[in-house]
C-alpha cells in the first residue's frame, strides 16, 4: 500500500477481492462490492457541485456518503459538535450544499437534506472501481478557533491514504493481523474518522458500523465481529468498560487517543483485555503523527515516514502524509530519531473527557451572551471523578440567571463545555492589559469551590491483601513501580484539581513494602508537578509530572 | 408537561418509591447540587431540563447497574427515550432490574 509521489490516482477502495468481507452493519456481513454499490447508487443522487455535509449517525451510512461524495469530488463538510449554531458557522459562506443524514428529519433548516440508509439490492454488473487524483480534497474537518469560529483543515485523498497506510503498518503489527474494527468515538474528529472508518476500509481490516456506548453495547458489538478484533476506544470510555461488571470478548489490541492516558490505566486495560494497548498521538490540523505503548512505554515513535525538528522553542513535523511542516500545538523533547515525550499542552487548550477547545473561544462566548459584562472560565479542583471534570465560570451579569446564560450558550457548544457551575461575582479583576492572571483565577477558585483545603501530602499504604502483591513477586512481594506512580498521579490530581498529561521522569530510590506507611508530598512547579514518596526519612520515589492543561484566561 | 397519551412507560401507574430513589441516585452519582425532590418527574434530563449529557448518563449507566443488578443496552435512540425523563429511566429500571 506504498505510494510514491509520481503515482496520480489511487483507487477508491484497495484492490482486495471483491468478495473480501469490508464491513458488518446490522451482524450482516457485506463484501467490497456490496459497499461499493451502495456508494455509486448514492453518488448518482449527489447534487451536480455541491459540497456534501455528512451528519449520518451509523458508521455504515456516514462512510457510504463520505465514499459517494470523494467519487464525485465532492468536499465532505466533517462540524465536530451536533450544536445548532456550530453547524450553521461551518455551513456559512458554502453557496451549494447538500446535508446526508440517516435521521428521518434534516439536522439541519433550511438546507437541502437527502436522507441514507437505505441499502440498495446489487443488479447488474460488477460495479468499477472510480480512481480518485490523490490532490482530490476529500474532507474538511475543524478546529474551534478563539474567535468562536471554526477554523477550517482541509485533507486530500492520497495523504489521508498514506496516513492510514502508515497507522495501519503499526497497529496490524501489534495486534498480529489485520483487524475487525469496532469504535466507541465521534466520527467526525480526526481520530474517529482515521482508526475507526479509514483504517479498517482502506488497511484490509473489517468495519463495523456501530457506535456502542453502554459497556453492555460494546461487548455485544465486539462479539458480533470475527477475531482479530481491535476496540478503538477513549481514556473515558476506558474507565467506564473496566469499572462495569461485564464480561468482554477477546481483542487483538485496544486504541486510545484523544486524551492522555494514565500507565496505570493502560496497564490494566491491558491485563483485564490480555491484548496490547496502543495509544496515538495527533491533531485535527495534522491527523495522526505518533504512537506509544504506555504500560510498557512513556516515550512517543512517529509513524514511519514523519520526521521531526526544533526551531526557537518550536517543533515541526513534516514527511509521510503532511503537505507542508507543521508546528505542533504542544510541547515536547525530542530523544532521538522518531521519538520524543510530551512534556506539556499549550496553556489555552482544554481538555474535557476527550474533547478539546480553546478557553479563549469558551470565554468569547461567555462574554457575547446578552447581560454578561464579564466572565472567564476555568477548570476547577476535581471532585469526585478526575475523568469527568467539568468547567466552571465565574460570570458579572445582575439581573441574569443560570438557566439564561447556559441556554444562550447551549446552541453554540459542545454539552460538556457547558459551565457547571456558574458562579456569580460582583467583579472578575482583571490587569493593565484585560488579562484575568492564573493567580486572580486561583484566587477566585479558591474563595467559591473550596480548593483552599488542598493539602501538599497525603499519607500511602498499600494493604498486605492488595491482588497484585502475590504475583509481584511470588515469596517477596514489593509494589510495583507502576502502582506507586498512580497512586501518586491520582492523589496529586484529586488534591488539586490538576490534569496531569503523564510522567515527565521518574527515579525508585528503595522498593515499598506492603503496609509500609508512605507519604506522597508535592510541589507546583512551572515545569509541572514535582513528587516525592517517601517512608519517613527514606526517599522511595520521586520525579515530576507534566501538566495536561493550564487554567489560565 | 402532560403525558396523556405519550408512551412514557409500560406501567400504569408510576412507581413513586423508586422513582425517589431513582432520582436520589441521579444526585448523588452526577454530584448535582439539588434536591432529589427537585427534579420534576417528567422534565427532561438532557439538554434544557437538567442539562444531563452523555457523560452523565454513562456514568449514571454504571451506578444503576451496579444498584439494580442489569445492564443497560440501546441503541441512541432508544437511550434518548430511557433517559428522557425521570419518569421514564423509573419506568425502564423497573421492568429490567433483577435487584
Amino acid at each position: 500500500m506504498s505510494v510514491t509521489p509520481s503515482i496520480e490516482t489511487l483507487p477508491l477502495l484497495p484492490d482486495f477481492p471483491p468478495e473480501q468481507v469490508l464491513t458488518y452493519r446490522d451482524g450482516q456481513a457485506l463484501c467490497r462490492d456490496d459497499f461499493l454499490c451502495d456508494i455509486l447508487w448514492l453518488a448518482e443522487r449527489l447534487p451536480e457541485g455541491a459540497h456534501v455535509l455528512n451528519l449520518s449517525h451509523d458508521r455504515y451510512w456516514f462512510a457510504v456518503g463520505l465514499f459517494a461524495a470523494i467519487s464525485r469530488g465532492a468536499l465532505s463538510l466533517l462540524p465536530n459538535s451536533p450544536a445548532v449554531e456550530h453547524l450553521a458557522a461551518v455551513c456559512a459562506g458554502v453557496p451549494h450544499l447538500v446535508c446526508l443524514g440517516d435521521q428521518d428529519v434534516s439536522p439541519l433548516a433550511g438546507v437541502n437534506y437527502l436522507r441514507v440508509g437505505e441499502a440498495v439490492p446489487a443488479t447488474g454488473p460488477r460495479p468499477e472501481m472510480p480512481r480518485i487524483a490523490c490532490e482530490q480534497r476529500i474532507a474538511c474537518v475543524f478546529t474551534s478557533g478563539s474567535t468562536g469560529t471554526p477554523q477550517p483543515h482541509f485533507k486530500t485523498f492520497g495523504r489521508m491514504w498514506l496516513a492510514i497506510a502508515a497507522g495501519a503498518e503499526r497497529l496490524w503489527d501489534a495486534a498480529g493481523g489485520r483487524c475487525s474494527v469496532i469504535g466507541t468515538v465521534p466520527l467526525r474528529h480526526m481520530y474517529g474518522l482515521e482508526s475507526s472508518v479509514l483504517l479498517p476500509l482502506w488497511a484490509g481490516g473489517r468495519m463495523s458500523a456501530r457506535t456502542p456506548f453502554f459497556p453492555a453495547d460494546v461487548a455485544a458489538a465486539l462479539a458480533e465481529l470475527p477475531a482479530p478484533r481491535l476496540l478503538v476506544t477513549t481514556p473515558f470510555h476506558l474507565t467506564k468498560l473496566l469499572d462495569a461488571d461485564v464480561e468482554m470478548p477477546a481483542v487483538a489490541a485496544l486504541l486510545s487517543a484523544t486524551a492522555p492516558l494514565s500507565p496505570a490505566l493502560a496497564a490494566r486495560a491491558e491485563e483485564r483485555f490480555g491484548a496490547p494497548l496502543l495509544e496515538i498521538y495527533g491533531s485535527t490540523e495534522t491527523g495522526q503523527l505518533a504512537t506509544r505503548r504506555p504500560a510498557r512505554q512513556l516515550d512517543w515513535q512517529v509513524l514511519p515516514g514523519i520526521t521531526m525538528r526544533q526551531e526557537n522553542g518550536e517543533t515541526f513535523v513534516s514527511g509521510g502524509h503532511l503537505e507542508a511542516p507543521q508546528a505542533l500545538n504542544d510541547h515536547v523533547e525530542m530523544l532521538g530519531p522518531g521519538e520524543f515525550s510530551l512534556l506539556d499542552r499549550k496553556a489555552d487548550m482544554i481538555n474535557v473527557v476527550g474533547k478539546r477547545t480553546s478557553l479563549a473561544m469558551l470565554n468569547h462566548l461567555l462574554a457575547r451572551v446578552p447581560g454578561v459584562r464579564d466572565g472567564v472560565f476555568c477548570l476547577p479542583p476535581a471532585g469526585r471523578d478526575d475523568e469527568a471534570r467539568r468547567l466552571a465560570a465565574f460570570v458579572v451579569a445582575p439581573g441574569v440567571s443560570a438557566n439564561e446564560i447556559l441556554s444562550a450558550l447551549r446552541p453554540q457548544l459542545d454539552p460538556v463545555f457547558l459551565p457547571r457551575p456558574i458562579i456569580f461575582v460582583d467583579l472578575i479583576p482583571r490587569d493593565g492589559n484585560g488579562k484575568v492572571q492564573a493567580a486572580t483565577l486561583q484566587a477566585l477558585i479558591k474563595a467559591h469551590l473550596g480548593g483552599d483545603q488542598a493539602p501538599a501530602a497525603v499519607p500511602l499504604l498499600f494493604p498486605v491483601e492488595h491482588p497484585m502483591f502475590p504475583g509481584h513477586f511470588p515469596g517477596r512481594p514489593i509494589v510495583p513501580g507502576v502502582a506507586l506512580l498512580d497512586a501518586a498521579q491520582r492523589a496529586v490530581e484529586s488534591a488539586t484539581g490538576l490534569t496531569l498529561a503523564g510522567l515527565a521522569t521518574a527515579k525508585f530510590h528503595r522498593p515499598a513494602l506492603p503496609a509500609e506507611a508512605m507519604r506522597i508530598e508535592w510541589s507546583l512547579e512551572p515545569a509541572g508537578v514535582r513528587f516525592l514518596i517517601r517512608s519517613g526519612e527514606q526517599k522511595v520515589a520521586d520525579g515530576r509530572f507534566l501538566l495536561a492543561a493550564k487554567a489560565s484566561a | 408537561m402532560n403525558t396523556m397519551g405519550q408512551p412514557t412507560t409500560a406501567l400504569c401507574e408510576p412507581d413513586s418509591l423508586l422513582e425517589r430513589d431513582v432520582a436520589a441516585l441521579i444526585v448523588s452519582a452526577l454530584n448535582l447540587d439539588i434536591g432529589p425532590e427537585e427534579i420534576a418527574p417528567e422534565a427532561p434530563l438532557y439538554g434544557d431540563g437538567l442539562g444531563l449529557d452523555s457523560i452523565d448518563i454513562l456514568e449514571l449507566a454504571l451506578v444503576v447497574s451496579k444498584q439494580f443488578g442489569m445492564q443497560m443496552k440501546a441503541d441512541s435512540e432508544e437511550n434518548y427515550h430511557i433517559f428522557r425523563s425521570l419518569r421514564a429511566l423509573t419506568a425502564y429500571i423497573g421492568e429490567h432490574r433483577t435487584k
